[in-house]
């Protein structure tokens, strides 16, 4: 045992405002190896990995490093250990070259163009140098952050969640310079929740679970049946029952909608489609091809450059969201932090925000009436099992779940005909995830029309009565969940239309998740 | 249930008074200091200040107290409004003058006598409500940042101010000043032989106001939500552009109405004196008194007589000691760099605690 | 007076104006480049003058006036930038403290100084000379150089690269090893040295006097040549010129006796703040500030 490079014993990490993140963790790493660390949200992968590379400290707990005792300050001193981190959000310099962003925080004379070049040689890893890393695509960014971290020298590399954002193609790319560095004798961690990768590609694993270390395991011996029962800590039935579906009128019509992104690019390029009364509507897709553009299109949070938005049976492109709400739109945004909540009022000041002109909750002088309102946030914190310490805490004070139920329960308050559903179950555990998807079920049959938006293929594919998959603001294909295969939607998600795959394979039955 | 929502709650405000308690003793001691520096006594300047302020045997200047805290009330409310949707407006101080300006205006016109009070307090916070929203209008619309653009407006407001009393309303008989409020346009006296106004009164009632709007009406929810998350504002169905405006015009009506009152009811004069001397710096003045007062109305109140402690205890300290009056500015100054700082009695609290810990 | 003399003065007359409001904003961008908003240019501007006329009076040496109105200036900075990086305190607040500290602080010390109220002329002595032969003023010089310098080290060194990174990602800048909050303090301090040298100019050369009103808004027109010159120093320079030839042509024409018997001055004083509004108004969308920049940056 004496390959052993990472040793961390004990860990425990403890936040300021009193979460307990880790629950003292043993982890090992060998050199030369790719280790999986593997979790749900929230097991405290992430937290384990920033400790590591020096980003937290640890509340207590021995890291060693080549049987040497560590206790690192900060990142930098990490990486003088050559320990870095990719992360998931890449800490690049947006509006630096990548050349900059490799070299910078070196002194001048470490900063050398034909060593960068020569590397990028070696590994295969190439990137424009002199190009604007916020011109480059996600996947060019990433590789610009794993050179920073080889030319610094780093013998083992963490990747968070790497995968994320990267399309299938890119994902493989991906893979496969991490078996050449492997060859090189760099040694990997690589964080994820997603089993398929993990077995792929590592050569042990570790699997977290609520702040504990869980199950280890060379990949070898592994199968995905048993990380998925060691990740959740229960057979995986995330099957929801849910009756056919009853559609019936189209409630919301998108027809020819074309909407720019921040930066003035064309993010939703021509789309149509219609959203029934009774049925969800799943549109699935690597985030960033134009998904939020679009349901900020629908919701009046952003101009429609061309074409329409129909609701109930009216135009109302490009009307303030008030207006849609009164119309019954309701609107379960992708980001509850920046969106949804307004974290430092109260709860009962955010179970109105959207309809506090409502008459009800109004006076003869223009004002709010308190009573009633906190009477409204009861109703929704008894209703959807919200754990709050009273109604006027400040809607920060609730943990994530939480927060995403009020909004939840705030939009569903609305009594809504069409609810448009972003990421509604992102960062949440599982049995938040759980209530909420079947109250959208819930919602469906009734008789209400869900426009389900997720990143989260098997949220897609649970919920959805029918489902699109979104590549570069278009549509791939739109089609039943049971007549897609996986593959199929691994590719049309790569950017293959449906029409294309299907000349050339055979329709198969249902996929099995 | 309730009780842990209470205690959260109770300790965050009881942090917040002790932040500012200490912001004002690190105010006092550097100014002690500077006074130490530059030769006087800091302690006799002290005890004189508090004399003068807050003296229990002459209620004069208590009087002169309450009298100091009535402009910058309202000057606070202007910066506590902007502040709640998410906005720096430093233009009280214009927009006062403008509210001054106003007064004088109808001064100027032969009205019945009942029409003075009411004309001059509509006009002069249309006044300042009007130069607020060129801020406003230049901010939602243009994007120019509103500290720069107050400011801006601050001087020009000063010197258009200073033309209207040179060349429109000089006062024929005393050429350092404008023509004066008229007798039947005047604020009462409330205590005979000093200057408090009812134009404490009618400044409190403005802060009730304030309160009422912030906490219990639609327009002051939107305000709010707009300046925690202008994004989940828009979400909400509100119009962020629009309530920006309207803080900018409540703010401007607040400062406006400060202006006016200085007019109406600032004795002896009832005027605008020379380089705007009678009306410089309250709306600065505000933004401590708002600051002090965490941006909240009924915070506002009790800064306010703080502020206007100092302002009264400053001629005291001149008269007894010799320390210029503006010492009190450098005061305040020191008290807003200080309350800059996040949590600062958490960083005491947390320096003692190391201290202890070394100590066991 | 001939119209080549009048070109020649106003020439002279813009190199004065120019050079404060440049000098402030060149500071302003460099510490705005890594992250740190101070709105206190005018207060620290004020102060500086201040220290400046103290300290050439006292020693008679212009020199030793100009290096007290750059120290003042750096202490300033020292204060701010630590509140701001160190504490992670709101940055406005910060600066509006330090402007109205300086109204108060420096009419104080103008009366504990010299005993006089509000305003004091410092003897010959302690002035700055102009350069011989035209009448412009050393500290345009410096200011020229000061803005090619700092161009340079902004945009050719490693230091540079450091200040802007932290600007704009101060986590990026913070995994390799950058010291985020030591690269801010240092630039808010060289900001404020160079607001200070604009004090120093203000009080001991261009005005030469001393009173509470001697920035008279410079500081905020200043902050708006930041956002003018879309944070870059070299356009920073040029917008000055431009800020600067205005204020001297205002200057001239409510003078001129013509235009003096039709508008008074009290309202042509106006002009620069009104030309200073509409410049910004003009410019909507064209600036992009540095990303992180007024935020407090914290770990975790």
């Amino acid at each position: 045992m004496n390959d052993v490079i990472v040793q961390m014993k004990n860990i425990v990490k403890i936040y300021p405002d009193g979460t307990v993140a880790l629950r003292g963790v043993d982890f090992e790493v060998r050199k030369g190896e790719i280790h999986g660390l593997l979790g749900e949200n929230g097991a405290g992968k992430t937290t384990l990995m920033k400790i590591l590379s020096g980003l937290l400290r640890p509340t207590s707990g021995e890291i060693y490093i080549a049987g040497k005792k560590v206790s690192f300050k900060s990142a930098s001193e990490a990486l003088k250990h050559g320990i870095g981190m990719v992360h998931q959000h890449l800490a690049l310099v947006p509006a630096f070259t990548a050349y900059e962003n490799i070299v910078l925080g070196l002194p001048g004379r470490e900063a050398s163009r034909e060593k960068i070049e020569k590397l990028m040689e070696e590994t295969g890893l190439k990137v424009p140098l002199d190009a604007l890393v916020e011109d480059l695509p996600f996947g060019v960014r990433q590789r610009i952050e794993i050179i920073k971290m080889l030319y610094r020298n780093v013998d083992i590399l963490i990747l968070d969640e790497p995968t994320t954002n990267l399309t299938p193609i890119e994902t493989k790319e991906l893979f496969h310079t991490l078996k050449e560095l492997k060859k090189r004798g760099k040694t990997i961690i690589f964080i994820t929740h997603k089993l398929r990768e993990v077995l792929e590609v590592t050569d042990r694993i570790t699997v977290l679970r609520r702040g504990r270390v869980v199950g280890r395991t060379e990949t070898a011996k592994a199968t995905p049946e048993m990380l998925a029962k060691m990740m959740v800590g229960r057979e995986v039935v995330m099957k929801i029952e849910k009756k056919p579906a009853k559609p019936g009128e189209p409630v919301l019509i998108v027809k020819d909608l074309w909407v720019k992104n921040d930066l003035g690019e064309w993010a939703v390029k021509g789309l149509s489609f219609a959203v029934y009364s009774g049925e969800i509507f799943g549109i699935a897709g690597v985030e960033g091809n134009g998904q939020t553009e679009l349901v900020e299109a629908i919701t009046g949070l952003r101009r429609v450059e061309k074409g329409q938005v129909i609701l109930m049976g009216k135009d109302v492109t490009n009307r303030s969201p008030s207006e849609l709400y009164r119309l019954g739109l309701s609107h379960i945004p992708e980001d509850r932090h920046k969106l949804g909540l307004v974290l430092d009022m109260t709860v009962s000041e955010n179970s109105i925000l959207g309809i506090h002109r409502l008459k009800k909750f109004l006076g003869s002088l223009l004002n709010l009436k308190w009573r009633v309102i906190d009477k409204h946030a009861r109703e929704i914190i008894e209703k959807f099992e919200i754990v709050a310490p009273g109604t006027r805490a400040p809607a920060r004070s609730l943990s994530g779940g939480n927060q995403q139920k009020l909004v939840v329960g705030r939009e569903l308050s609305k009594s809504p005909q069409v609810i448009v559903a972003a990421q509604p179950t992102r960062g949440l555990d599982v049995a938040a995830t759980e209530y909420i998807r079947k109250l959208l079920i819930k919602m469906r049959d009734k008789g209400k029309a869900v426009l389900l938006v997720s990143a989260d293929l098997d949220e897609i594919l649970q919920l959805s009565d029918r489902m699109a998959v979104m590549y570069e603001g278009e549509f791939m294909g739109i089609a039943k969940p049971e007549e897609l295969t996986e593959e199929r939607i691994g590719l049309m998600m790569g950017g293959y239309k449906m029409e294309q795959i299907s000349a050339g394979t055979k329709p198969q039955p249902a996929a099995s998740s | 249930m309730p009780s842990s929502q209470f205690w959260i709650i109770f300790k965050e405000k009881l942090e917040r008074v002790a932040e500012i308690v200490i912001a004002i003793i690190i105010g006092f001691i550097i100014a002690g200091i500077m006074m130490w520096l530059g030769g006087y006594d800091p302690i006799a300047a002290y005890i004189a200040m508090f004399e003068y302020s807050f003296s229990l045997t002459d209620p004069y200047y208590l009087a002169m107290t309450l009298s100091f805290a009535a402009p910058v009330m309202l000057t606070a409310i202007t910066f506590a409004v902007g502040v709640r949707a998410g906005l720096f407006n430093i233009g009280a101080e214009g927009q006062l003058y403008m509210g001054a300006l106003g007064a004088i205006m109808v001064a100027s016109w032969s009205l019945p006598g009942p029409l003075y009070l009411p004309l001059a307090m509509i006009i002069g916070s249309l006044m300042g409500a009007a130069w607020g929203l060129i801020a406003g209008v230049l901010k939602v619309y243009r994007g120019v940042n509103e500290v720069v653009s107050t400011i801006m407006l601050n001087w020009i407001a000063f010197w258009i101010v200073e033309y209207a009393r040179v060349y429109v309303y000089p006062n024929p008989i005393d050429a350092s000043k404008t023509i004066s409020m008229p007798p039947a346009g005047r604020l009462p006296i409330l205590i005979k032989g000093t200057e408090l106004s009812a134009s404490f009164i009618v400044s409190l009632v403005f802060v009730g106001i304030a309160f009422y709007l912030l906490w219990y009406m639609v327009l002051g929810y939107e305000i709010r939500a707009t300046g925690l998350n202008p994004s989940a504002a828009r979400y909400g169905g509100i119009n962020p552009k629009k309530t920006m405006l309207w803080a900018f015009i409540i703010g401007g009506i607040a400062a406006g109405l400060a202006g006016v009152c200085e007019i109406a009811g600032r004795p002896p004069s009832y005027a605008i004196t020379t380089g705007l001397s009678n009306l410089m710096g309250l709306g600065f003045d505000g933004i401590t008194v708002s600051l002090l007062g965490a941006n909240h109305p009924l915070g506002i109140i009790p800064a306010s007589i703080f502020i206007g402690a100092l302002s009264s205890g400053a001629r005291g300290m001149q008269i007894v000691t010799n320390v210029p009056l503006e010492m009190v500015k450098a005061v305040q100054g020191i008290i807003i760099i200080a309350l800059a700082v996040p949590g600062i009695v958490r960083l005491i609290r947390s320096k003692i605690l190391r201290r202890e810990v070394k100590v066991v | 007076m001939s119209e080549l003399g009048m070109i020649i003065d106003i020439i002279e007359g813009t190199t004065f104006a120019m050079t404060p409001l440049v000098l402030a904003a060149i500071g302003e961008i460099f510490n705005e480049r890594a992250g740190i908003v101070n709105i206190g240019l005018e207060g620290i501007m004020l102060i500086s003058g201040f220290m400046a006329v103290v300290a050439a009076e006292a020693t008679l040496n212009p020199f030793i006036g100009v290096l007290a109105g750059v120290a003042t200036g750096a202490f300033i900075g020292l204060i701010h930038g630590y509140i701001t990086a160190y504490l992670k305190g709101d940055h406005i607040i910060s600066g509006l403290g330090i402007n109205l500290f300086a109204l108060g602080g420096v009419a104080f010390g103008i009366e504990a100084v010299w005993g006089v109220r509000g305003y004091h002329t410092p003897p010959d002595a302690a002035k700055v000379p102009d350069l011989p032969v035209i009448n412009i003023s050393p500290i345009f010089i410096a200011m020229i150089l000061i803005v090619i310098g700092t161009h340079y080290l902004l945009y050719r060194t490693s230091i540079g690269l450091k200040v802007r990174a932290v600007g704009e990602n101060p986590e990026a800048a913070d995994v390799v090893g950058v010291n985020v909050e030591r690269v801010q303090l240092l630039a808010t301090i060289y900001g404020a040295a160079l607001t200070g040298l604009a004090g120093a100019f203000l009080s001991i050369d261009w005005l030469t006097a001393i009173t509470k009103e001697l920035p008279a808004g410079r500081g905020f027109i200043a902050l708006a040549l930041v956002n003018f010159a879309n944070w870059s120093p070299l356009l920073a320079l040029g917008g000055g010129l431009l800020f600067g030839f205005f204020w001297t042509l205002g200057e001239w024409i409510k003078n001129m006796a013509a235009v003096k018997a039709v508008i008074p001055v009290t309202l042509m004083n106006t002009i620069p703040y009104i030309a200073t509004l509409a410049v910004v108004a003009g410019l909507i969308g064209k600036s992009r500030p540095p990303r992180y920049v007024g935020r407090p940056y914290k770990r975790e």
